[in-house]
Parts: structure tokens; sequence; C-alpha cells
């Protein structure tokens, strides 16, 4: 039951879920052949073995030969990414079929992402992924890990995620996307790729949860110490996320959350769905011990700009729902202090007509860390999903580099010569700023001045 | 707290508002009326003085600010650990089916009989006081594996004191501790993995001698501890030492080193494989770009340096920077391409130890690469040349500077004007000292001087 299906699309997605599941399964202590690590010699994987039977159900499939395969399906329209897992370490936990691949890019462009190279292939993705779907007896819904600058990540994902809306209806469709970095890029064509890919998507996901290359850094490098971080590095502090967000549906907890109620708590619009994302604690394993974090200091910690996975400056902006999600030692009693601290505090503000807007989410399983990463080991984290007005700021930035790309139709005729047309673009300009306009009314006060009203 | 204490309580460990302290003196301060606790901050700069009022010396602190008087009522005397323990996981209305997994249930029995099963024990949020008599009798943590005393006031000696008791401890942290480490640990201590001494500002080179020989000790983590020098005396130049034999990652954030020679020591440790040295002098200020670089080249098993990975590709560009940056100072020590006549001295081999291997490696510089590169300017860019006339011996021999770029037709120009002989009937050639005997002849007027590979110092010959 409560099954949930991972689907990642393009480079990003695809390098993202490696980190992923690597983690999934250090953290399950599923080898990486499928079989799960010998438990008697280890008294507390005892204690937890009924539940966990259960538990790890909603990500892992059990073959008939006892080895769990994820349920997880990868594509890429070109096959060096994915050929990196097929000979990985990993490569043994995935089903041949579970890893899709094509031979010609999208080459940075929606318009082959969408219109020509990915209808070539979308067909058999589908086919792929129902194969996925049918054994689950109760499939929650899907989990979609992209990009939104590169080719496949865009233009391929928005494809996708119509046609699983038409064959899976009502299914939940959550996102996790790499946003593009306010000033760090890697392809001009980003904004193009990002507005219309936003378009394309908005009316058919759920929630999307975004990250940013860009914070991303600037944490491995000011906390955790790492010169020069690579994606490796990276991609690691987004699994920790991930895997916080997920770890409700995969271990027993007294408070759980599990998919829908992200939905119900976090989205008060449907075209308002991006929370952002932020992580405590994160500290050098070299500072290991080097300061206790309770639950009040990691609370504390997520509400901090230096802290978001996004760069948008919540300050800047207005929270409208938050989503605490606890994982390791951690009492109700020390949530509840911790919360009404946050409340007092006047640097957090609260839209009018949303004045509670704290759900909480607590787990006993501690947070794993990856042998040879570059996280301390701590007891006790917390992962902060925030519906702030402030991502608008996220939008109104890549707007302004698609109206100055776009102004002296730079970088058309790429998307133009795959059959797109110049319609298309305005039309997704227009919707983005819509969601900008929604944002900023969804932001204002109830009350009304004489002013306002004529 | 109870408001009398009785004069035992010198030597506890208390907290002010988050300050930690040990408390030093209890008793009357004149001229003030009531009790006055003297404490030592942990923080040097926190106290007012260093133990002494108004002439008279209460107790004595190991900095002049080091110290203050407080009242009993205002300090904090923390809680044992069995208490903590209960009050944060025990709720009110009765024992919790611990929740945690991970900790075995902790009945009411006393703390020493019950093995953990590899918990952390947090004791920094504690104030924890060891009893002066030995733990021995009280019996033993057989499972226990990491243990945290972070910012407790422990002192090296009670940590040998009851390490009797951990018998298969892998992780020690000491973070803060004020700790110098006074005598080996000897049969004990032997499973240790992981040993974090940072910001014990008192540990020097000599101490960490004494803990060299823990066999299995495998990350030590010695950040902000101030320590500005190294030398291995049991190894000379280039030879692996014996201590430390299984350190594979050591972290020297935050000290004072300045000196290459201390990374040069670093190169003998037999298994080290991964390094942070972050934050140093040496590695901070204007030689920064090139740090890492040297380095990576000056210790040879480095595969991780500041969290990054040392692919092939760095590592060979690092050593061949490091070759050539001093190759200069190699030559001037006696180096030399041919292996026979390569002695540089000792001086330099203490320097930089790993330079000959580098050498083997790549093939002992070239004096083309050495060549240090001029400014771009055009004074850099003119051969002085000599004039000669063979055919006239008896005109002086000039010497002129002409840009490497002039042609030959502009040169005969030049000469013509000169020597007032006609352009067309100057024949020229040049000779150079690196090729005695030989003389190349400048035939064709289009090309430049320096499509004859004219060089420096070299003597146009001039024929009519």
């Amino acid at each position: 039951m409560r099954e949930c299906l991972s689907i990642h699309v393009g480079q990003a997605g695809v390098q993202i879920g490696d980190a992923c599941w690597e983690l999934y399964c250090l953290e399950h202590g599923i080898q990486p052949d499928g079989a799960v690590l010998d438990s008697k010699k280890d008294r507390l994987e005892n204690a937890k073995m009924v539940p966990m039977a259960a538990s790890f159900n909603t990500f892992f499939c059990e073959s008939r030969a006892g080895k769990h395969v994820p349920r997880a399906f990868f594509m890429d329209l070109e096959p060096t990414v994915i050929d990196g897992i097929r000979t990985g370490k990993y490569r043994s936990l995935f089903h041949p079929e579970q890893l899709v691949s094509g031979k010609e890019d999208a080459a940075n462009s929606y318009a082959r992402g969408h219109y020509s190279v990915g209808s070539e292939i979308i067909d058999l993705v589908l086919e792929r992924i129902r194969k996925l779907a049918e054994p689950c007896n109760g499939l929650q819904g899907f989990l979609i890990f992209r990009s939104f600058g590169g080719g496949t990540g865009s233009g391929f994902t928005s494809l996708l995620m119509e046609q699983l809306s038409i064959h899976y209806g009502r299914k939940t469709k959550l996102e996790f996307c790499v946003y593009p970095a306010p000033r760090i890029s890697t392809a001009v064509v980003e904004p193009y790729n990002s507005v219309l890919t936003t378009h394309a998507t908005l009316e058919h996901s759920d929630c999307t949860f975004m990250v940013d290359n860009e914070a991303l850094y600037d944490i491995c490098h000011h906390q955790l110490g790492i010169e020069r971080p690579s994606y490796t590095s990276i991609n690691g502090l987004v699994g920790q996320a991930v895997s916080s967000i997920t770890a409700s549906l995969r271990f027993e907890g007294p408070l759980n959350v599990d998919l829908i109620e992200f939905q119900t708590n976090l989205v008060p619009y449907p075209r308002i769905h991006f929370p952002m994302t932020a992580f405590a604690p994160i500290v050098s394993a070299d500072k290991a011990y080097h300061k206790t974090f309770s639950v009040s200091d990691i609370t504390t910690a997520c509400f901090e700009f230096s802290n978001q996975l996004v760069k948008c400056d919540p300050r800047l902006g207005q929270y409208m729902a938050c989503c605490l999600l606890y994982r390791g030692d951690v009492v109700p009693k020390d949530v509840n202090a911790a919360i009404a601290a946050m409340k007092s505090r006047h640097s957090i503000q609260f839209v009018d007509w949303c004045p509670t807007g704290f759900k909480v989410g607590i787990n006993n399983h501690p947070p794993t860390m990856m042998p040879g990463g570059h996280l301390a080991k701590v007891q006790r984290a917390v992962c902060m999903l925030s519906n702030t007005t402030a991502v608008v700021e996220a939008w109104a930035r890549l707007d302004h580099k698609f109206d100055l790309m776009y102004a002296k139709k730079a970088f058309l005729h790429w998307y133009i010569r795959e059959g797109m047309e110049e319609g298309e673009f305005l039309e997704a300009r227009e919707d983005l700023a819509a969601l900008e306009r929604d944002y900023e009314e969804v932001g204002q006060s109830l009350r009304y001045d004489g002013k306002n009203e004529y | 707290m109870n408001d009398t204490l009785t004069s035992d309580v010198i030597g506890r460990r208390v907290d002010v508002n988050g300050e930690h302290a040990t408390i030093r003196f209890y008793g009357i301060v004149p001229p003030v009326a009531g009790l006055w606790l003297g404490v030592e901050w942990d923080n040097p700069e926190r106290g007012k003085h260093d133990g002494s009022h108004e002439g008279t010396v209460y107790f004595k602190c190991r900095h002049p600010t080091g110290g203050s008087f407080v009242r009993p009522n205002k300090v904090n005397f923390g809680v044992d650990f069995l208490t903590a323990i209960k009050k944060r996981y025990v709720l009110e209305d009765g024992p919790e089916e611990d929740g945690k997994e991970q900790i075995v249930t902790i009945g009411n029995k006393p703390v020493e009989t019950i093995g953990f099963d590899s918990i952390i024990k947090q004791q920094s949020e504690n104030k924890l006081r060891f009893p002066s008599d030995s733990l021995s009798s009280t019996g033993r943590f057989t499972t226990l594996k990491v243990l945290v005393l972070s910012r407790t006031g422990i002192t090296w000696a009670e940590v040998l004191q009851c390490a009797a008791g951990w018998p298969v401890l892998e992780e020690l942290y000491l973070e803060s501790n004020s700790i110098s480490i006074s005598e080996r640990p000897i049969d004990i201590l032997q499973t240790l993995k992981l040993l974090d001494l940072s910001s014990n500002r008192l540990i020097d080179e000599n101490q960490l001698f004494l803990i060299a020989y823990l066999p299995r000790l495998e990350q030590l983590i010695l950040s902000d501890i101030g320590i500005s020098s190294l030398h291995f005396p049991d190894s000379g130049i280039g030879c692996k030492s014996s201590m430390f034999p299984s350190l594979q990652y050591l972290v020297l954030n935050d000290n004072r080193i300045s000196q290459w020679s201390f990374i040069n020591e670093l190169d003998k440790l037999p298994s080290l494989q991964a390094l942070s040295c972050l934050r140093n002098p040496l590695t901070e200020g204007s030689g920064a770009e090139t740090a890492r670089q040297f380095i990576i080249a000056r210790i040879g098993q480095l595969q991780t340096l500041n969290k990054c990975k040392i692919l092939p590709e760095e590592r060979r560009g690092a050593e061949l920077d490091y070759r050539k940056a001093f190759g200069n100072a190699w030559k001037k020590a006696g180096g030399h391409q041919d292996p026979a006549q390569n002695r540089p001295n000792e001086e330099f081999l203490a320097a930089h130890p790993r330079y000959q291997s580098l050498c083997l490696k790549y093939g002992a510089p070239e004096d083309g690469e050495l060549k240090i590169q001029q400014p771009f300017l055009l004074k850099n860019q003119l051969l002085t040349l000599k004039i000669k006339y063979p055919n006239k011996l008896d005109e002086k021999v000039i010497e002129k500077q002409l840009p490497d770029s002039m042609t030959i037709q502009k040169v005969k120009g030049l000469l013509s004007r000169l020597l007032k002989i006609p352009v067309s009937d100057l024949l020229l050639s040049y000779e150079s000292p690196k090729m005695p005997g030989r003389e190349i002849e400048l035939e064709n007027d289009q090309q430049s001087l320096q499509f004859y590979s004219v060089e420096n110092g070299d003597c146009l010959l001039v024929r009519w």
C-alpha cells in the first residue's frame, strides 16, 4: 500500500536519483545487489524488523528471489549518464528496463525535448512506467526529479507530465526541480527552457520543490568547508533533503506525513505550489559534536537564509504555510517549544489569512550519512518546506532574463526550427506574469484602506 | 541547587548564562558581604580579573582576565547524566516505552552496569564531574563505541583513568577541554579510530608524540590548537616515520602553520590519504593559489585535500608545476640534468625532500622550462649582436641592439647606411658561440632574424 514511483529525467534528475537511492539503500540496509543486510548481528535492525518490512515497501518492490528492486525509473535522451548507472556501483540493484536512454540528446532545447526527439520515445517510457505501476496495490503518486534548464529536463518532462495526467488522472505528482541559479549558468537558453516548461507543467504538477545550484555551492563552501564542491557533494545534500521529505513514507514514526498531507497543508491555491526547502543542521564531519544541536537550534537554523536550498530571501516575503519534518532523537515537547519561539519572532511574517501555519512531522529514524560524505552524523535533523511569497523573486529573475533574450529574438531559431511557434513563447510568458501577480495578490493584506475600494 | 554549599564544590563545573566555568574558590570576599563563588571561565576573556581582588589572591587563573566572583544562586550546576536522560525521555505521567530504538531501555539500574549499544553520550550538555577515585570498581561500558566529552573540563589523566572502562571505544571527542597530553596511553584506548582534540590550545607537537603509537588511530582532528611546527624525530629526510601507523585522515584547520617544512614532515606519515589544511597562514594570503598545488606535490600519497579528491591530472599538473617552480633553486644548489653530476646540497634536499623523486618521475627540468619569462616590453625583445667584417679586419667590431622581428632586408639597409655601401652588395651570415665553427647564411631578405634563430650574443658577419 501507499507505493511511490520515482521518475528521474535528464542528467540532473538521474544524478540526483543516483545519490538518493544510494542513501535510501544505506538507510534500509539494502546491499548494492538488492539483498537486505544481515540483521541478526545488529540489534537495532532486529527491533525494527517488522515495521520496516511494511514501510520500505513504499519505495522498494520485493522480487521473488528476495531482491529489493527500487520503484524508480531513470530516463535520458542520451546514453552517457544512464550508462554511468548501468556500470556503476548500483548496477545490479535496478532492472534493465528501468533505465532507458535514447541516442540523440535534446541539446539543451525545450523544443527538441518536447517535440522532435522526445515524442519518439514517450511511448516506450509510458509503457515502462505502466509496468512499474501495475504491481502497486495503492499507488500514491509520482515523484519526478528534473532540472528546469536542460533540454530533456524541461521539454521531455512537460510532455511526460501531460501524458501522466491523462493516464493516471488523480494520482499526485510531486516534482523536485533544479532551478537555474541566479548567477551561475550552465546553459545560455536556460530562461527559455524554464519559462516554457513551467507554463506547460503548471497545471499538471501538484507541488514543486525547488533547489538551486548556487545556494548548494555556497552551503558546501561556507558551512562544509569544501573548497571546490563537485556535483557529488551537491547531490549528496539534495539527497539528504529528499530523504527527509520521504522519511515518513518509509519509516514508522509518531507523527507521520504522507504525500497527500503535504499538498493539503502546503498548497493554498492550485497555482501557488512552489515551496522552498531548507535543511538543518548542515555541519562538516570535522566539527561533529563541537556544537550540540537541540531541537530549537535546528528549527531556528531552518529560517536562516544560509540554510535555504534556493536563493530567495524569505525575509522579503510572507509565509503562507510551513511544514517541519523532524527526524531522529526528537520529542514532541521540544518541538512545541521551538515552534512557539519561532512564532513570536518578528522577522517571521505570516500572511493575515493563515496565522497558524505549521505542520509537523516526526520520524524517529535518525538521518543516515553516506560514508566518506561531508556531512557530520547528527542525532536529529529537520527539513523545512515553506510556501512563502518570497519565491516570486525567483520567478521575477527568470522572467527578466527571458525578456532580455526574447526582445532580441536571440536563440529563437533553434526552437522555431523544431516546430515551435513564437506564440507559444508569448503564452508561456503571459502565464508566468500571471503567476507573479497571483503571488502578489496572495501576499496582500486583507484589510481594505479606503483607497482600494473604488 | 541548595542554598548551602559545602567546600567540596571546588572543582565543579558550572554554567552561567551559557558560559562554562570551573569553580576555584568558595567563601567570603571582603568588603562585600555574603558568600561568593570564585570561578575560572573557559573563555579567558570573559572574566574581570585573575583571581585576586584588592590585593588578596583568592585563587589563581591561567589568564589575567579569566576569573570572576559570582553569587552562588546565579550559577547553574547542571544535572548528572541519569537525571538528564530521565528528564528528556521520560514523560511526567510515567516511563514511556522508549520509542528511540537506538537506546536499549534505560531502566532504573545504575548507569555503570548497563552496556550501551554504540549510542552517543552527549556529555557536553551536562557538567560531568569524575569522582577522584578510580572508576574501575564501578563497572565497564562493555560495548560503548562513541563517546563525546567536549567542553566538560576533563583532563587527560582523567580520560586515561576511565579509559579502562571503555574496552572497545572507537571514537573519542575531547574538543575544548584545555587538555594537555601528559602521558602515553598504555593498554588502553588501543581500539580508538577517531580522536578529536580540537580547540585544546595547550597541545603542542611533543605531546602528539605521546599518542603516536595508537595502533588503530585512523582519523585525528587537530583544528584550532595553535600548532605551528612538527618534526618527526625518528625518521630522516624522505623516509617514512613509524609514528601514527594507521593515520589516514588528518585535520589541521585554523592553526598557525606557516612553514613548508611542516608539510614536508606530513609526507613521512605512512598511511596518510586525506588532509584538511584550511585557514593557516601558509594557505592564506599571497601564496594561496599555489598552496594547494604545492601541498599536493609535497605529499606523495595524498588522495584528498580539503575534502576535494585529487584527480590524477591534478596531481600530475601540481607535481610538474612544483618541479618547475623550484628548478632554478635546484640548479643553484647543485642540481644537474646529468645524473652523474647531480648533487644538490643538503639544505635543498631538506627543504624539498620529494624533488629528486619527481625528477626521476618526470625527468630533470630542462633549461628551456626554467627560463624566467620576461615581461613583454620592447627592450626585452631586442637582441644584442656584434657586427664583424671578415673582409676588412681593420674595421672595429660594433655592437648593436636589434629586435628579433627585424627582416634581413632592413638589417642590410641599416648596415648600408652605416658602411656607405649599396644594399645589393652586402652578404650577411652569422655565427653563434653555442655552435663554434659554423656559419649560417642569412640569404632570404624577407625573413626575420628570429626565423634564423639568431640569439642574444651572436655575431653577424658582413661581406661585400
